[in-house]
């Protein structure tokens, strides 16, 4: 094991009891690959291509997006994730086009971080796209001013390693984050996030789809801390796991006690493709508050047999019919996408992971 | 066009149909009926191809094929339609989507061109109308949240759309207002009533026979055909009941 993986906490902490340790660590040890094809999204805007963690500056456009040395945090992810990272400022009003990020790994690890703060009333929307193999590991440190938008997409698509996402975010008055992840690859992840409801009526929508197959595992632990009133969050997150996959979801609300009015969701659903797969869920609710509406759904399940049947019945082969129900599943996951052509993109990468996992 | 011989067939180990011949041409018309529990839905899905439903003995043959040899999509995609008893609810998926997506896939079967999405919204939206459907209905999910007649109508504008050459009705008639089932009626006659087409109806009722008219009717009983006859057959059933005839 490379000594780099040796300081992260061990499965005994109840935060990391289903993180993928090991798989991290074989990540990070493996062998060099061919860099793959960095394809960017037809958005205008910035485009960034991080190579095993290096800006490749004459592929990339920064626009408005500035490279220089950033600070880490102390979890046990994100300290890693020190040095030169990539930064999007934008002052009060300010819009701009969409950003896109490509990280591509030829193997070994890689550790970047990353600092999205705008101002009152910006809005932005950022995209981010993992390729490759290795182990790639990411901070993002965002704080969103009264009432600035962000929206954020993220897909995962190394055909192998491990991709470990450390998110810290801070949200202000009447400001809103969503953020779509897609697990799509054949890699391992852990997306860890910490959101802290900073302003009165913050709101965040944070979720995603992760499709497993094989030996894959991954995990999302996603905390929302509402320590200001009326503010809104809702987790969606769909697992679907095939084979001896594994996929484990944990999310959890904070209410503080004057965080009154707090509307807090989570929904945590898994689809198990094969009764060898296994998907966790745990959703958690801390409540200090008295006046708040929190709702949470749990469900782990397989694909309906009846639906199954019904849709043969009118001539739908078996494996597209499995298909069309597995993507019904996710769809709730996927479609707050605001872009079409990133949502649109995303769609396909989640049809072809069905079409290859369900062969 | 459809032979069925000696059929046994059984779920999870328990006897259901127990020896069922049955014949049926193109152009005519067939009503089964039968008491609850009889076996009616079985015979329509084992037809169907639907999983666990095992025949043990005896053969179906369909167009002269051996239909217990194909895929539920293939039986589909050779004419044979399944008009469900209980039409399943998808969530998530539209009945324009499945609908196209059946329709394809049956197509891609016979080596036929698939349908654009706007030559299929076009046909859907006819059909729909035919069947007083609203057309808006065809954005909903499949089945969700409709009402029970809403359902079977939505099997009819699925067989309107479909086209196919044999149709197995269970219980279409079900769950309809008085309307609904002159609607639905008129629906089987206008897409089923050709001469190179036929029709399975399992009913329990002879109001829907008043429309679509039967050219023979079998009372399924404890999973044989017990009793066969002509229209008239229906009319006896309805007054003195099945202990009377079909024992
Ligand atoms: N999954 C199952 N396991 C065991 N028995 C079953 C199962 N499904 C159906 N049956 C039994 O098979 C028999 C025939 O059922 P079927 O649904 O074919 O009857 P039917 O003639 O269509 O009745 P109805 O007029 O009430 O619709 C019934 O006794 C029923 O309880
Ligand atoms: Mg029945």
């Amino acid at each position: 094991m490379s000594d780099a993986v040796l300081d992260l906490p061990s499965a005994r902490e109840e935060a990391w009891r289903w993180a993928d340790l090991g798989g991290l660590a074989a990540a990070a040890a493996l062998a060099p690959v061919a860099a793959p094809e960095a394809e960017f999204l037809d958005l205008l805007g910035a485009k960034l291509l991080f190579v095993d963690g290096v800006l490749d500056e004459a592929r990339s456009d920064l626009h408005r997006v500035t490279v220089g040395a950033l600070a880490a945090d102390d979890h046990a992810l994100g300290r890693r994730a020190a040095g030169t990272g990539w930064s999007l400022h934008l002052d009060a009003q300010a819009v701009t086009d969409p950003v896109q990020i490509v990280h591509v790994a030829t193997g070994r690890q890689n550790h970047v971080p990353s600092e999205i703060v705008l101002a009152e009333d910006a809005a932005a929307e950022v995209v981010e796209t993992f390729v490759g193999a290795g182990w790639q590991n990411r901070f993002t440190r965002t704080r969103l001013g009264k009432g600035a938008r962000l929206m954020r997409s993220v897909r995962l698509l190394q055909p192998a390693g491990f991709v470990s996402l450390r998110e810290a975010a801070e949200i202000g008055e009447a400001a809103s984050l969503v953020a779509v992840f897609l697990g799509a690859g054949g890699q391992g992840s852990r997306i860890d996030a910490q959101l802290t409801m900073a302003g009165d009526g913050a709101f965040v929508e944070y979720g995603g789809t992760l499709l497993t197959s094989a030996e894959q595992r991954q995990e999302c632990a996603v905390r929302v801390n509402h320590a200001k009133p009326n503010g809104a969050s809702r987790q969606v997150w769909r697992a679907v796991a095939a084979d001896r996959s594994q996929v484990s979801l944990a999310a959890a609300v904070e209410v503080a006690r004057h965080a009154q009015k707090t509307d807090g969701e989570q929904s945590l659903r898994g689809l198990l493709l094969d009764r060898t797969a296994t998907v966790n869920l745990k959703p958690e609710l801390e409540i200090f508050a008295d006046d708040v509406k929190c709702a949470h759904g749990a469900t782990v399940g397989e694909l309906d047999q009846r639906a199954m049947f019904y849709m043969q019945s009118r001539g739908i082969p078996r494996a597209r019919a499995e298909a069309i129900l597995t993507r019904a599943f996710v769809a709730d996951a996927l479609e707050r996408i605001g872009d079409e052509t990133v949502r649109a993109a995303f769609e396909a990468d989640a049809d072809a992971w069905l079409e290859a996992a369900l062969d | 066009m459809l032979r069925i011989e000696n059929l046994h067939a059984e779920i999870d180990g328990k006897p259901i149909l127990k020896g069922l011949t049955l014949s049926v041409n193109a152009g005519e018309i067939h009503a089964i009926m039968g008491p609850n529990g009889a076996g009616k839905s079985t015979l329509g899905y084992v037809l169907g191809g639907r999983p666990g439903y095992e025949v043990t003995e005896g053969s179906i043959t369909f167009d002269g094929q051996d239909l217990l040899e194909l895929e539920p999509h293939e039986r589909a995609a050779a004419g044979v339609f399944l008009g469900f008893q209980y039409p399943v609810e998808i969530p998530g998926v539209s009945n324009v989507q499945f609908l196209r997506e059946s329709l394809n896939a049956q197509r891609a079967v016979r080596s036929e061109k698939p349908l654009s999405g706007g030559e299929f919204l076009k046909l859907a939206r006819e059909e729909a109308k035919k069947l007083d459907m609203d057309a808006e209905m065809l954005k909903r999910p499949v089945n969700v949240g409709f009402s029970g007649g809403e359902k079977k109508r939505n099997e009819m504008v699925q067989m309107g759309i479909i086209d196919p050459k044999f149709a197995i009705l269970d219980e279409t008639d079900s769950g309809l207002d008085i309307d609904a089932l002159r609607i639905v009626g008129d629906g089987i006659n206008r897409i089923m009533r050709q001469p190179t087409k036929a029709v399975l109806l399992i009913t329990h009722y002879q109001r829907l026979l008043d429309y679509v008219k039967p050219d023979f009717v079998h009372v399924l009983a404890d999973g044989r055909i017990t009793r066969s006859g002509g229209a008239e057959l229906a009319h006896q059933l309805e007054r003195e009941g099945y202990a009377e005839i079909a024992a």
